[in-house]
Parts: structure tokens; sequence; C-alpha cells
């Protein structure tokens, strides 16, 4: 083995890396930067869940556990009443409210179970988790706070635990699936037109298209329309397996949930088009993945709710138009909304929007020649 | 101002592009009659691609004027009777070569794909996706697509790149032929022997028109044999 020569391909290498910036810059930064977003979103800092407490309670117990769950670390607990409980767990306002019954205290003393009703909206799995152990630790602490002056023995606890939305039988599938195939097709449209969308541009037939009587944005829809029929088939592939196959839970439309999905598919073709105009190759086409795809991932709320980031966060995943479609699909998929539904109206509005936007900015700047 | 009346296919004044700290075009003004074979002929690097992407109009911010079938450029709509084939050859690689072919006609509103594939003699490989196509085989094919809606002008920017003797013999022929019957073309070299065979040339260099006519009225300017000679020294009294 030559030293000499071994050390010429290390060399050139480095050299390469000196002129190539961006690979350096994605190099050092994105792996940050990533990893930056997953603390923020793992680490808390931001809203936690609201749980509404109605105590109809007339003995001592029922205070002891508002006062346990309003001084909780793990949720935001406040009084409410029955209805106000109702109307907010199904708006989403509330993750999670908590029924003391005015025999509460009485029939404890009795000997009786502590039963307590917990109505959790079921939609957002670590939501449910937390509340549940709110509720759980409060009833253990209130239980006992009482029995040390004397007043009952512990009692056997047993909350009755009901789902607004899906159920106790949905698993952790049910409840990430539907925004992870938006997110999947999302992802490999956008790879899928970014390199061949930079194809055109680096083989020159762009430069064609340029010079012939085609206008820009006839360019970019008529791209746009061919990706999309190719796109929309495997956004449709990938719902009916994940439907039929996989057994996902869905309360809602399926052609909601495709309509939706066709949006984020347009979106991402254009999208594709035009990130392509910053690429000098295929290689920094995908190198945006992490600059640009990770983070709407990791921000969409598809992992960790999007009231539960940092407030500054939060600014950033509302301006992501994944985040749209993640709870758009979660709302369609869990609670069965539909077109009535304000949410998914502003959804489906603010994923067409995006999409008109990448059209125009793809096509805007569709004749700077990066080569 | 309608094309009917203006005899020049091209008509350039005073083009200016600088892209940082090059001069592409550095004020070339020159003037191409219909029916013409127009040479440009420069060494690399002197302008011939720019100047022909700024006679498409796909250069902004040329300074001067550019005027192409009478229409003021940049125009998208004259384009449709314009034909421009690229430096290297741009076609679809994984299409075969009658898709690609028929596609270029297509976008350019209509042409006769056959006539096109006969006239570079690629009929028999009309069904060969473009990748599985030999270097020579490929400019032919990217000259079918820039020739395939019969047009106007004829922007041809290095053809005969890579094309053996007696092919490149035969398109030239071809060109002359498509010259006798109205076409105008406009094709760049730096192969000088080509030079010989157009109406007119012009020599560029650093952006700039050295020198314009006859390939004997430049062998008279410079007083030489060959138009080799005769570009070094236009270029020296210049410089």
């Amino acid at each position: 083995m030559s030293w000499r020569r071994t050390m010429a391909i290390t060399a050139r290498l480095l050299s390469q890396f000196r002129h190539d910036h961006r690979t350096l810059g994605i190099l050092f930064a994105a792996p940050v930067v990533i990893l930056g977003i997953f603390a923020l979103l793992l680490g808390g800092g931001g809203d936690l869940p609201a749980m509404g407490v109605v105590n109809a309670d007339a003995g001592p117990l029922g205070s002891a556990i508002v006062r346990q769950l309003e001084a909780s670390e793990l949720v935001d607990a406040r009084i409410v009443d029955a209805a106000e409980a109702e109307e907010r767990l199904t708006s989403g306002e509330l993750a999670a409210y908590v029924a003391l019954p005015e025999d509460l205290t009485a029939s404890v003393m009795q000997g009786g179970a502590l039963d307590p009703a917990i109505h959790l909206r079921g939609t957002e799995p670590s939501e449910s988790a937390a509340t549940l152990r709110a509720v759980q630790a409060a009833m253990v602490a209130a239980a006992g706070e009482l029995a040390a002056l004397g007043g009952l023995t512990v009692p056997e606890l047993a909350p009755v635990v009901s789902y607004r939305y899906g159920g106790a039988s949905l698993d952790s599938l049910d409840l990430l699936g539907g925004p992870f195939v938006g997110l999947l097709v999302f992802f490999i449209v956008y790879l899928v037109t970014s390199v061949s969308f930079l194809r055109e541009r680096s083989l020159g037939t762009l430069e064609r298209l340029m010079a012939s009587p085609l206008r820009r944005t006839e360019i970019v829809v008529g791209y746009s329309l061919g990706f999309s029929v190719v796109a929309l088939l495997q956004a449709a592939e990938i719902l009916l397996f994940s439907l039929w196959i996989l057994d996902l839970y869905n309360a809602g439309s399926v052609l909601l949930i495709f309509v939706v999905e066709a949006l984020l598919v347009l979106g991402a073709v254009n999208l594709g088009i035009f990130l392509s105009t910053f690429a000098r190759s295929e290689f920094q086409a995908v190198q945006f993945i992490p600059v640009v795809i990770s983070p709407q991932i990791l921000l969409s709320g598809v992992i960790v709710p999007v009231s539960a980031e940092p407030g500054w966060l939060q600014v950033v995943s509302n301006v992501l138009p994944l985040t749209y479609a993640v709870e758009a699909l979660r709302a369609i998929m869990l609670e069965g909304a539909d077109l009535a539904s304000e949410v998914i109206l502003r959804d489906v509005a603010v994923l067409a929007g995006f999409t008109v936007l990448m059209i125009v900015a793809a096509a805007a700047t569709l004749r700077r020649r990066v080569a | 101002m309608t094309d009917a009346g203006t005899a020049f296919a091209v008509d350039i004044s005073g083009a200016r592009k600088r892209f940082g700290p090059i001069q592409a075009l550095d004020g070339i003004t020159l003037r191409v009659p219909r029916g013409q074979v127009y040479g440009l002929l420069g060494p690399n690097g002197s302008g011939k691609t720019t100047l022909i992407r700024a006679i498409l109009g796909l250069v902004d911010g040329v300074e001067g004027e550019v005027t192409l079938l009478g229409t003021r450029m940049p125009d998208r709509e004259v384009l449709a009777r314009i034909g421009y084939m690229t430096q290297a050859a741009a076609l679809y690689g994984d299409l075969t070569a009658e898709e690609n072919v028929r596609f270029f006609a297509r976008i350019h509103g209509g042409g006769d794909v056959e006539a096109a594939l006969r006239f570079v003699e690629l009929e028999d490989r009309r069904r060969a996706v473009v990748a599985t196509l030999s270097g020579g085989m490929r400019t032919r094919l990217s000259l079918a697509c820039a020739l395939v809606h019969r047009p106007e002008v004829l922007l041809l920017d290095e053809p005969t790149v890579g094309v053996d003797p007696q092919l490149r013999v035969q398109l030239w022929n071809g060109f002359r032929a498509m010259a006798a019957g109205g076409t105008t073309i406009i094709v760049s070299s730096h192969v000088m022997d080509e030079a010989e065979r157009c109406d007119r040339l012009g020599m560029i260099r650093a952006g700039r028109l050295l020198a314009e006519g006859s390939a004997a009225d430049l062998l008279g300017l410079a007083g030489v044999d060959r138009l080799e000679d005769a570009f070094l020294t236009l270029a020296e009294g210049l410089l």
C-alpha cells in the first residue's frame, strides 16, 4: 500500500469539502438543530395537558383530590362545572376531566371503593397517560391525607375510565398511524420530485423547455399533475394498506382522508420543484431532507402535541404545513371530524394555500440557473 | 412592425451582459439575413453560448436590443418558430428516441417526427431508449428534437461535437438544404473547417465581435490562407 497515493485520496476529499460549504454546514449544523428540537420537544417546558375537575362531593375527600390535582406537576387542573367539562372535552380545550360524585366521601366512609369517573379525550396518548397518572396520584395522596387524620381507612382505588374518541382499545399505531401516513406521503413525494426535477435542470432539458413557447406555469403545473397522478396512486395505496391490512382505527370519511393526503401530495410536489432551484446536484437535493423535512416532521405534532412545545416553538410549528395535515388526519380518523368541523376547514384551507404558494414560488424561480 | 417586412432573422445591437467579473457579451452588434447559415466562431468561453441564449431571450438583464424574427426579445410566442440545440445533448434518458422527438414537437405546437428522425438517420433506432444510444447518436437525436417543428430559425450550439466525419458531412449537407428551403441557421463552432460551409461568419472573442464576413472576406482581411490563422491575426489586432 502506497501511503502517498492513499493520502492523495484523503487530501482530495478534504479539498472537496472545503469547496462545498453547504455539505459542511449540513454535516455540522443539522445534527445540532435536530437534536435541539428533540430536546425541546421531550424536555417539556410547554403547556401541561389541561384537565377539568367537576367536584360535587359534599365531603372532604373531593376537595382534597382537587387540591392535589391543582398542585400536580403533571397536569394543569381547574375546577369546572359538568356542562362546561363536556363541552371543553369535545372541543379539545380539555384533555380530560374527572367527575367527583356527591356521595364520594360518604361511600368511601362506608368502605366503598374510590371510583370517580375519568373522561379522557383519548386522541393524544401522552396527555391521556399524564392525566391518568395525575388523578391516580391525587387519589392516593388525598385518601392518605384523610386516613392520617383518622377519618377513614384507605379505600380501594377503582376509577372508571371512559374515552371520548376511539377507546381503550386504541394502540399507539392507531394514534400515530394516521398522521404518519401523511408524513410518509409528503416525504417520499418530496424526495422523488426534487431529485427528478433537478435532473431536468442538470441535464439541460429545462433549458430547452425555456427556449420553447411553454410558459413557466405550464411547466410547473404540467409537472405537478404528472407527479400527482403517481403520488396520488401511492397515497391511495398507503391509505388502503393502513386501513385494511394494518387495520388502523378510523372513525371518519376515507374520502376526506384522501383529500388531505392529496393536498399534501400537491404541496410536496411543488415544494420539491421549488427547492430544486437551490441545489446543484441530486446530492444537494437530498441534503434538504435534514434541513427542511426532518424538523417539519418533528414539529408537526405527531410525536409530541404542539401545545406541549415551548411557546416560541409552537409559533414555528404553526407556520409549517405538516402541522395542519397531522391535525386534520388525527381529527378525521380519531374523532370522525368532517367538513362541518372548523378545524378541518381551516386545515384544508392552509394546505391548499401552501400548495398554491409553492406553485407560485416554483414558477417564479424556475429560470434561475444554478449550473 | 411585422416580421414579414424584416429581412433579418436576427438583429442584435449593442448587446452587453456581465456575469460577475466576466463580461460575457461586450457590445455585440450583428445581423443575420433570412435563409443564411451564419457561423459563430470563437474559442471556448468567448461568449458564443451566451450570445445564442441571449438571442432566445434566455439571459436576464441583457443591455442593448435583440430582435428575433422581427420580435423584440424576450418573447415566448416567437419561440414556437425557433429551434434550439443545446451544447450537451439535452434529452430524456429514459424515453425512446421517438418519444423524445414527439415531446419536443408537441411543446412547439406540432411537427413531423418521421421526417426529423429520417433527417438524422435514426429511424431504425426510434424505439431505442436514449440511455442505450451512443454519444454521436444522442447528438443527432438532439438535433432532431431541435428541428422537428420545422423552425424558421435554427440555433445550433456546437452541433457536431462527437459526430464522426462522415456524418458531419451529411449533417452539413442537411443544413445547407434547410437553408436553401428558407431556414436561417446560426451555428456556433470552434472547428474552423466547418466555418467554410457557412455563408457568413462572426469571429467572437471575450464577448466582442472581432470581424464579420464570408470566409473569403476574413482571409482577405487578415491576409492569410487559413481561417485559423485569420482568427489569430484578427484577435491580436484587436487586443
